[in-house]
């Protein structure tokens, strides 16, 4: 009846995505529940919901014999009833713990979901403890009180004889449900492997009456006690368990459905198989329209757009269901910057925008730890101490605002603050010291960024505990580069700091302009392309090792794709220059011919052997040949690395200057 | 007794090579190999190998040889080892060979210091010498192999 391995494993899938929802759920309300402290009737219905939580986390840890998140749960329920039955009230150390605690239940289900050692919490469950009333708790021995509605333990323990008489678990839960409210049904497989169900009723009476009304073989218990000794182990038996539970609690049936994204991303690749099929079937149409009469020619090609079209919504539907609202990554937020803004002595207001946005759950699962670098960027660093803000004139409390918004197949995110802005003197000064060039004459934004993102840049001397953690914006970069992504940085000292992220919504198909150079074709990701321009080969001068042409008012370096990857060129008088990046990170790359622009299937190119820079993976053209699918964001980074001057030779970056 | 195990034969610079073919996934003339700037020296460029990108190793760069121009008789071998799918480029790949175990004897001493990395065993054919290569070795060295 326990089921075998796989069946459990199943199971905890489950459990990690439940629980993670209602921990979540409870985060939110916990969140709001500081601004609701002096309004009864929301503070209450906010109580409610977490009680509710608390409570479902505790029986699901029960199923999955996680026996600390049981018992965290328990206390943290336990402490919400205390509130909620107007034992004690809800303070500030009150939330607190109850923030800390849900903190802790996090830690503990992704350590065992990680397998590693599991925190603590003796310290939770002491101070939840403390701040109980115990001489106000209602003693079990005192129901005949209760006017109102109690919760009641009514265990069932099935046997052959009672379900010979017609008393099966299913029978228990109907009479019970005609009688009260079930709230709750757990199985429990005890010791000696004997099952038992318990189910949590809501009844309005005393336990004597409970007696008397049920005329089944269950034993009654006030919840309070039976709480008070959690213990015997829980294990999932099937959908006799599970149905109840879902009834019982009353709430409506949701129309989600949950996927393992494996299965998605199979989805996904056959579809990118269908794209390269289509492909290579309009080729084959365009070596044959010649030799098929016009009329003949027509239909064909009027089928040909309709399964373009109807690919294309294929793919738009199967990318639609992997998007996830960009509020997963928020969510988290408010906690981070809670706690730092309360070690750092500042105040800080943390904004929310657009948290419905959609984006891949790749990317969300990626962009968690950038975002919450920068996040914690701006509070230590960003966001000046209250007093100082005063002085300046400023609301004493600073703003961190966090923004998500979809354009096209572009997000951008963006985390701005109201702070001090980047000191520019104090960046320059710590890139020297650090041993790191910088470019000479007025920097711009994009010169200091690649300054901060500059690998063992720190702006303070002490590697400072919440920045810290390992990931710097060097790190940042680089996994935004790698997402396919761009960072770019906004800041007006005294004004403020904005750090813009963009990245494509999803990756596995993407839209590209090809270019060609001799027999080889390159794939460039369209959204990093601003232009594609013509320069006559006379325009182009040499600079150092470098090329550069004229472009607008400026300057635009030149990457030669063959000259990087050892091919011929083919001199033709000019060559075909598409525009990447901004500012200072503009760069042109050169091809010989330009293809046009395709829909292609990244695929990515995993073997050590062939991850090179550069290179963000390959696709498929239709005729079987491997297509690299270039990066411009590290192909830049690479061509200005590959003289010594790296971020900026003062004497070259002061000649392109004056070159513009 | 000694179990029977099948092997692919190939050659490289007139040297033939083993490869349990359980090792072995498919096999295929040699298209077009995508060049990969920057990537290990001995490796010619990159494959698709059932959807999958991979790398084609060239076996005589991999030795220690002239890279030789692809002709007819070039194939692509592609092998997996510990997760890992590499093309292996080798001058021909045509001959499938059961040996038992007791055919294939440790490389003697005097070739240790050599090609112990990536040969395993000798196996002696109709006075034919073919070296059985150790693939694990073969992909996981990235300095230059000796030849032989």
């Amino acid at each position: 009846m326990a089921g075998n391995d796989a069946f459990f494993d199943g199971f905890l899938d489950d459990y990690y995505a439940e629980s993670e929802e209602h921990l979540t759920a409870a985060a939110d309300t916990l969140l709001r529940l500081d601004k609701l402290i002096g309004q009864p009737a929301a503070e209450r219905a906010a109580v409610d919901d977490l009680f509710r939580y608390f409570h479902t986390l505790k029986a699901i840890s029960a199923m999955v014999e996680l026996k600390p998140a049981e018992v965290l749960a328990h206390h943290l329920e336990h402490y919400l009833r205390a509130i909620r039955d107007g034992e004690n009230a809800l303070t500030a150390g009150g939330t607190d713990l109850l923030i800390e605690g849900t903190r802790r239940l996090e830690q503990i289900i992704s350590a065992h979901r990680t397998q590693t050692a599991l925190p603590a919490i003796n310290d939770v469950v002491a101070g939840v403890a403390s701040l109980i009333r115990v001489a106000a708790r209602p003693a079990a021995d005192s129901p005949e009180r209760s006017s109102e509605d109690r919760r009641w333990i009514c265990t069932f323990v099935p046997t052959k004889e009672l379900l010979a008489s017609g008393f099966g678990v299913d029978a228990i839960r109907k009479r019970l449900a005609e009688i009260g409210t079930i709230v709750d049904a757990t199985p429990r497989v005890g010791p000696n492997a004997t099952i038992s169900f318990e189910f949590t009723l809501l009844v309005p009476y005393s336990v004597d009456v409970v007696q008397q009304l049920i005329d089944v073989p269950v034993t009654v218990q006030a919840e309070t006690t039976v709480n008070a000794a959690v213990e015997g182990t829980a294990l999932p038996i099937g959908s006799d368990a599970s149905a109840p539970a879902a009834s019982g609690t009353g709430t409506s049936l949701s129309h989600v459905v949950r996927v393992d994204l494996s299965r998605l991303d199979h989805l996904m690749q056959s579809v990118g198989d269908m794209v390269i099929s289509r492909a290579r079937l309009s080729d084959s149409l365009t070596r044959i329209e010649r030799h098929v009469p016009a009329v003949e020619w027509r239909a064909v090609q009027e089928n040909a757009v309709a399964i373009d079209r109807q690919l294309r919504m294929l793919r738009e539907s199967i990318m639609r269901v992997r998007l996830v609202p960009v509020g997963e990554i928020f969510r988290r937020m408010p906690f981070v910057v809670r706690d730092l803004a309360r070690e750092n002595g500042k105040k800080v207001q943390l904004e929310l925008r657009g948290q419905t946005t959609e984006i891949d759950k790749y990317l969300i699962e990626r962009l968690m730890d950038p975002v919450l670098h920068l996040v914690r960027n701006a509070v230590s660093h960003g966001i000046e101490a209250p007093d100082v803000r005063l002085a300046e004139g400023k609301k004493p409390e600073g703003t961190i605002t966090l923004t998500a918004a979809a354009v096209g197949d572009v997000v951008t995110l963006e985390v701005a603050d109201d702070g001090r802005g980047v000191d520019v003197a104090a960046v320059v000064e710590k890139a020297r010291e650090a041993g790191l060039t910088i470019p000479a004459g007025a920097l711009d934004v994009s010169d200091i960024l690649n300054i901060l993102c500059a690998p063992g840049f720190s702006t303070k001397r002490e590697t400072d505990r919440e920045s810290g953690r390992g990931v710097g914006m060097a790190v940042v970069k680089e996994t935004i580069e790698q997402l396919s992504g761009t960072v770019t940085l906004d800041t007006e000292p005294g004004q403020g700091t904005r750090y813009i992220l963009q990245l494509p919504v999803t990756l596995a198909i993407a839209d590209a302009l090809i270019g060609r150079v001799g027999v080889e074709s390159f794939a460039i990701p369209q959204g990093s392309v601003r232009e594609v321009i013509d320069v006559p080969e006379a325009d182009i001068r040499q600079l150092e090792q470098n090329e550069i042409a004229p472009y607008r008012d400026g300057a635009l370096p030149i990457i030669r794709l063959a000259r990087i990857f050892g091919i011929p060129d083919s001199p033709a008088g000019h060559v075909h220059v598409f525009v990447t990046g901004t500012g200072s990170n503009a760069v042109g790359i050169a091809v010989d011919r330009i293809v046009g622009q395709r829909e292609i299937v990244v695929r990515t190119i995993a073997d050590p052997l062939v991850r090179v820079d550069g290179v963000s993976g390959a696709t498929d053209l239709g005729d079987g040949r491997v297509v690299l699918i270039l990066d411009p964001a590290v192909l830049g980074r690479l061509a200005r690395q590959r003289t010594p001057r790296a971020i900026g030779d003062a004497a070259a970056w002061g000649r392109l200057r004056a070159f513009k | 007794m000694s179990e029977l195990e099948t092997f692919i034969v190939m050659s490289v610079a007139g040297t033939a090579y083993a490869l349990r073919s359980h090792q072995v996934q498919h096999m295929e003339m040699v298209e077009h190999v995508t060049q990969v700037p920057n990537a290990a020296p001995f490796v010619d460029g990159v494959v698709f190998s059932r959807g999958q990108v991979v790398p084609a190793i060239n076996l005589r760069a991999r030795f220690g040889f002239e890279r030789a121009p692809y002709d007819v008789r070039t194939r692509l071998i592609v092998v997996s080892s510990s997760g890992r799918s590499v093309g292996l480029i080798a001058d021909d790949g045509r001959e499938f060979l059961r040996l038992p175990d007791a055919a294939i004897t440790p490389p003697q001493d005097s070739l240790a210091g050599l090609s112990s990395r990536y040969v395993e065993g000798i196996a002696s054919v109709n006075g034919r010498l073919i070296l059985v290569l150790n693939l694990a070795n073969l992909l996981e060295f990235s300095e230059p192999l000796v030849a032989v």
